[in-house]
Parts: structure tokens; C-alpha cells; sequence
């Protein structure tokens, strides 16, 4: 196992979220074990891995919604025990269809007045999304793209300042990942962090101050590219050959 | 809380299953109003001649319970479908992780899906209470106390069947294992009714858990305040079992250890409702209760009366014994055990004593066969060395003979109530308005 170096991207960025050594498993099988991290404010940190690496456990049991066998989270170096975990992150769950009878300006209504998001929230995520054109459309008939910016929607509309992201790009095409990460980016810029669970590493490499290599539910490396390189020697090497040198 | 209860009551409409039992439970209501009317009508036709006759005929009995069965039915059937939807499309589709992060408690959550479904079967009563209208307007008799109970005791009986839809829906991944549970429940406690009911001892006591037993007293007219709060509970003890299995992340065997806790409190809540005793006839005929001045002698008889009765309780001179003397002397006089000599159908006849009921009241014992109150009080009366009281005057109970032709509601029923529940279906579908 490998853990981080402990620093926050900027050198002067507050560290909000502290992993330590959490670890499930699947009967015999260990999905994630000891997996220790940190995340700052206004960073993105990138969880890269294969399909069946851990990274969707990882985030589940980070939000809760998945019983550790052991390990914890610290916020401001405070222990935060699974049942106070909602009131500090967000965790924007892969392959959801939230409410599929409703209509998409139902459920983007519905969880900004449940956290009392003004209108100009509300516009301003639709805006940053685009999902102008779907708001009268259920959300059973939205394509996979526009079920992905919803779901992305209800996560800027939260107030949490950390958000956990399972495949944030997945279903977008070259340009609406550009344009997506240009929305992630700005509200890491706010002061928000961001974790997202990505598998494809051109992806990951785009959006990404940091990367947790992540592979049979163990870290196999962390940090930023740059810092990767040094680790594995490869120092013009893209996160692919890193990745691949690490695992 | 207000934006949860909205999303609520929003998903329950916006999906096809209440809608879908509306319409279906349309025509089966009102085949059963139509035919209560037409055989009430039957009788009233004699009985406009004799006003002892008349004095027979309570809608409660002739209307309002065979209209209402047929709800009953279409609650126990089809309601878990609706039920179950407020928490199995969360399930299925995923969005109960987005749930479960909200800032609400797990117990909120539940509290507002059981609110949703007590909604939901508010909606699905339309044509039963449309029912009750047309009666009025037929120039039918309701009496209010009678028709209030029953309409509270099956929202009760409503909110009992969702509250058990609400839980299977949390133990099962998906809606159809959710529906298979919740109607094996219902359909189970119907089975347990068929077959125990009418058996002594433990046999009764458990056909007393069966779910189509809760309906009988406020059908008869009580407002039974130990079953009030018997079917509260449960609904109570769901709602909290609902509360633990919802959260995704905790372990099963947490669950099951905190499962424990819940259902040992419901149960002694169960044991302290079962031993409240009071209840209230709220019928207009007073069926539940002798003559004023009888009751009010009664109350005052404090000694313990024990009954020992020797009949099969599947016995119809049983069924008549416990109708027109014991249920009334239960709730009449504060201190009395009934006793069966716990007979069986297949044994009785074979002892001279059987059909023999014997009344212990202050050390002293007389025996009767009867099951009325008229051979029965005066017996009473004398083991307790009293005398009879004299009659206090008072209205009679006049009966509400009526005889009308409701065919012409069939209308109603078949075309024009399904055709408003489907308009009101499709503008539930208009998507919204979104300022530009």
C-alpha cells in the first residue's frame, strides 16, 4: 500500500477531507483497503483506475452509503462518523435516474428548495449545464449526456464543499467534456473540492490537480502528475504510462 | 420539510399505479353501491308497511358496509402497488442514494412517504366517497358518528396496509419482491382469518392478528379505543423498522440488532392497547348497548361476573350469545370474563351440558340457554339482588327504510368518474412551465 504525501495542491489550500485507512471487503474479497488520502479546498482530485479497481466503493464508502469494515474520514481534523457524513459531502452516484416520471425542472426545482438555493443558483447550474433545452422533458426520456448534467446539476446545487463525482464525463462527447471540466474547474475555483472517480485517464489527466492510482482497491500512487513522474522515473510520461509503470 | 412532502405527493401522481386503481376500483364500487341499493330497496319495500320492519333497516348495514367491502378489497389488493411506489422507484432507479444525503433524518423520510400514502389512499377513495353522496342525493340516510368511524377505520385499515407496503418496499431490492411480500401479508392474514377464526384459545387469539379483523368492530359501529391505538401501534412499529432497514450504508446485522428493540416495543404496546376495554357505540340504532336505563343499572353491578359459556364458538347460538349479550355486557358492566368451555364443532352435542351458559355473579350461579337480552338481564338482575330498572322513554331508533333505483349511477361509475380520473391523469402529465 501506498499513501500520499500529505500537502494540499497550492501549498497554502486548506485541507477539508482526511481518508484514513478505509478499507471493505466482499466476503473474502478486499474491494478498497487501507486507502489513505487527503483533499483540499479548490482542488479536483482524480481517483484513476480500471473497471473493478475499487473506485465506486471508495466513494460510497466515503458518503456513507457504504459500511466500511474499518477505517474513518476526518473534517478539519475532526473525526466524521458515517451518520454526520451528508451534512459535509455530496456523492453524485454513476448510472442514477433520479425520478424518472418528473419532469428535468422538477427535480432541479426539488433539490434546490431543499437546500434553499435561490433562483439565480438554480439558473446559473442550468446555465453552466445546459440543460435548457431538456428542463420540460422527463427525465426518463433524457439521453445518457443530459441524464450525466443533471446529475452534475444537483451536485453543483448542493452546498457541500466536498463533492464526490462516480464518472462525471462518462457519456460526453470530446467537447462537452471540455465544457464540463471548464464547470468543475470554476467551482474548484470557488473553493469547492472535488473527488471524482474517472476511468478514462485522458479525462482524468484534463481535469485533475492530483491522481489516486488506484488498482485491486489499493493506491498504487498519488499526487500530481508532476510528482508522479518523479516517483516513477518516467519524466515526459503521460498518466496512461504512469499508470501502467504503477500497476 | 415542505419541498420533500411536494416531491412526495408529486411522485405518487406522476407514476401510472394510483391512477390504474382509481380506474379499476371505479365499476367494482359501483357494481357493490348498486347492488346494496337495489337489496336495500327490496327490503325497505316491506318494511315501508310495517314500522317494525323499518326499525331494521340502518344504512350503516345495508349501504355503507357492503359499499365499503368492495374498497376493502380493491385496499388489499391493489393499494401495496401504490404503496410501494413511493420507495421501490427510488430503489430501482438509484435515486435513493440521492435521498438518503438530503438533510432529513431517515425517520423524516419515512414520516413523509407514510403522510404520501395516507394522501394517495385519500385519492383513491374518491369513488367510495362519491358513494356517499349519491346516497344523500338518492334521499338516503347517513348517520354521521357511524359513517365517520367507518371512513376513519378504514383510513386506518389504509394506512395499516401502507405502512406494511412502506416496509416491504425497504427489506426488498425491487418493486416485484416489495409487491410479493406485502401481498402475501395481506392475502396471508386473510387465509389466517379463514381458517382460525371461530377456534378457542391460542387458534383465536392469533385469527385475532389477522388484518381483516380490524375492520369488524368499526363496521358493528364501535369506536374501539384498544384497537385504535393497536393498529397506531403497528403502524408505528413499521414506520420504525421502515426507518432502520432505509439507510443503505449500515450492515445488515445492525439492522437486525436495532430491529429488535423496535419490535419488542410494539409488541408490549400491542399488550397494553389490547387491554383497554373502552370503546364507544357511535351507531344511531344503539345496537352495541341495551336500553339507557339497563347500561346505566349495569354500571353500577361492580362484582366480577364470570360466563362460562359451553358452545362451540363457530356455534351461530355463539355468535348470536356474544352479538345481543356479551359484546354489551362488556362494555356495559366494569368487571366481566367471558369464559368458552373451548368445545369444538365436531364435539358438541355429545354432553347434555352443551348450549348451557352459566352466570357467577357475587357467589351466586344460574344457568341459561337463551341468547337474548330479555331472558338473560332479569337473571342478572336477580343474582345481583337487584330489581329491573323501569324503562326510561326516549326516541326510538325509526329505521331508514328507502327504496330507489340507483341503476342510472352506473353512468357515473362506468363513464363519467373514469373519465374525470383519466382527464385529471393526463393534466397531472402537462409538463410544467419554466420561465424563460
Amino acid at each position: 500500500m501506498m499513501t500520499a504525501p500529505d500537502f494540499a495542491r497550492g501549498g497554502g489550500s486548506m485541507e477539508l477531507l482526511r481518508v484514513v485507512d478505509l478499507a471493505k471487503h466482499y466476503d473474502e474479497e478486499a474491494a478498497i483497503a487501507g486507502v489513505t488520502f487527503s483533499a483540499a479546498a479548490g482542488e479536483v482530485l482524480g481517483i484513476v483506475g480500471p473497471n473493478g479497481a475499487g473506485k465506486t466503493t471508495l466513494l460510497e464508502a466515503m458518503a456513507g452509503l457504504v459500511g466500511a469494515d474499518s477505517g474513518n474520514l476526518l473534517w478539519l481534523g475532526d473525526a466524521l462518523p458515517p451518520a454526520h457524513r451528508k451534512a459535509a459531502i455530496f456523492y453524485v452516484p454513476d448510472g442514477v435516474k433520479p425520478y424518472q416520471d418528473r419532469f428535468t425542472i422538477e427535480v432541479l426545482t426539488f433539490f434546490g428548495s431543499v437546500y434553499q438555493r435561490s433562483a439565480s443558483d438554480l439558473a446559473s447550474a442550468i446555465a453552466s449545464l445546459e440543460l435548457k433545452p431538456v428542463l420540460r422533458k422527463r427525465v426518463s426520456t433524457l439521453s445518457k449526456g443530459y441524464n450525466r448534467r443533471l446529475l452534475l446539476a444537483i451536485g453543483l446545487l448542493t452546498p457541500h464543499r466536498v463533492l464526490l463525482m462516480d464518472e462525471p464525463f462518462d457519456g460526453f462527447d470530446l467537447r462537452q467534456t471540455r465544457n464540463i471540466v471548464e464547470v468543475v474547474r470554476k467551482a474548484a475555483g470557488a473553493g469547492r473540492a472535488f473527488i471524482l472517480a474517472i476511468h478514462q485517464l485522458a479525462d482524468a489527466e484534463r481535469v485533475c490537480d492530483r491522481f489516486i492510482l488506484l488498482a485491486g482497491g489499493q493506491i498504487r500512487g498519488i499526487g500530481s502528475l508532476r510528482e508522479l513522474r518523479t516517483q516513477t522515473g518516467i519524466s515526459q510520461g503521460s498518466l496512461e504510462e504512469i499508470f501502467l509503470a504503477l500497476t | 420539510m415542505y419541498p420533500l412532502l411536494a416531491k412526495e405527493l408529486a411522485e405518487i401522481l406522476s407514476g401510472r399505479a394510483l391512477w390504474t386503481m382509481l380506474l379499476l376500483i371505479c365499476p367494482l364500487i359501483g357494481f357493490s353501491f348498486i347492488e346494496a341499493v337495489s337489496l336495500y330497496s327490496e327490503a325497505s319495500t316491506a318494511a315501508l308497511q310495517s314500522p317494525a320492519a323499518a326499525a331494521t333497516l340502518s344504512p350503516l348495514d345495508g349501504i355503507l358496509v357492503p359499499t365499503f367491502g368492495s374498497f376493502y378489497v380493491a385496499v388489499t389488493l391493489l393499494f401495496p402497488f401504490v404503496a410501494i411506489r413511493v420507495l421501490g422507484q427510488e430503489k430501482e432507479s438509484g435515486a435513493l442514494r440521492l435521498l438518503v444525503q438530503l438533510p432529513y433524518r431517515s425517520s423524516t423520510l419515512v414520516l413523509v412517504k407514510l403522510a404520501a400514502i395516507l394522501a394517495a389512499w385519500a385519492a383513491a377513495s374518491i369513488p367510495v366517497l362519491s358513494t356517499l353522496l349519491i346516497w344523500a342525493l338518492l334521499g338516503g340516510h347517513l348517520g354521521a358518528s357511524e359513517t365517520a368511524n367507518l371512513l376513519f377505520g378504514h383510513s386506518l385499515y389504509g394506512l395499516l396496509v401502507g405502512a406494511i407496503s412502506l416496509f416491504a418496499a425497504t427489506i426488498s431490492d425491487s418493486s416485484a419482491t416489495a409487491a410479493i411480500v406485502a401481498l402475501a401479508t395481506t392475502i396471508g392474514s386473510w387465509v389466517l382469518d379463514f381458517t382460525l377464526a371461530g377456534r378457542p384459545g391460542l387458534s383465536a387469539w392469533v385469527a385475532k392478528l389477522s388484518l381483516t379483523q380490524t375492520l369488524q368492530s368499526f363496521e358493528q359501529g364501535l369506536l374501539s379505543a384498544g384497537l385504535v391505538l393497536g393498529m397506531v401501534t403497528v403502524v408505528g412499529g413499521l414506520a420504525a423498522l421502515s426507518t432502520v432497514w432505509l439507510p443503505p450504508g449500515t450492515p445488515t446485522r445492525v439492522k437486525f440488532a436495532r430491529s429488535v428493540p423496535c419490535v419488542l416495543a410494539t409488541i408490549v404496546a400491542l399488550g397494553l392497547a389490547a387491554q383497554i376495554g373502552a370503546s364507544a357505540d357511535v351507531t344511531e340504532d344503539r345496537r352495541n348497548s341495551f336500553s339507557p336505563a339497563d347500561q346505566k343499572l349495569l354500571a353500577t353491578l361492580r362484582l366480577p361476573l364470570v360466563v362460562t359459556v359451553d358452545l362451540a364458538p363457530e356455534d351461530p347460538r355463539y355468535i348470536d350469545l356474544r352479538r345481543n349479550v356479551l359484546g354489551k355486557l362488556e362494555r356495559a358492566m366494569p368487571n366481566v370474563s367471558i369464559v368458552l368451555a373451548g368445545v369444538r364443532q365436531d364435539q358438541a352435542g355429545q354432553s347434555d351440558a352443551y348450549g348451557q351458559v352459566e352466570y357467577v355473579y357475587g357467589g351466586r350461579t344460574d344457568f341459561s340457554r337463551s341468547t337474548s337480552p330479555r331472558e338473560i338481564l332479569p337473571l342478572l338482575y336477580e343474582l345481583a339482588g337487584t330489581k329491573p330498572p323501569a324503562p326510561i322513554q326516549g326516541p326510538e331508533y325509526p329505521g331508514y327504510p328507502l327504496v330507489a333505483n340507483a341503476n342510472v349511477t352506473l353512468l357515473w361509475f362506468f363513464c363519467g368518474l373514469p373519465l374525470l380520473i383519466a382527464l385529471a391523469w393526463w393534466w397531472s402529465r402537462l409538463s410544467p412551465a419554466v420561465k424563460s
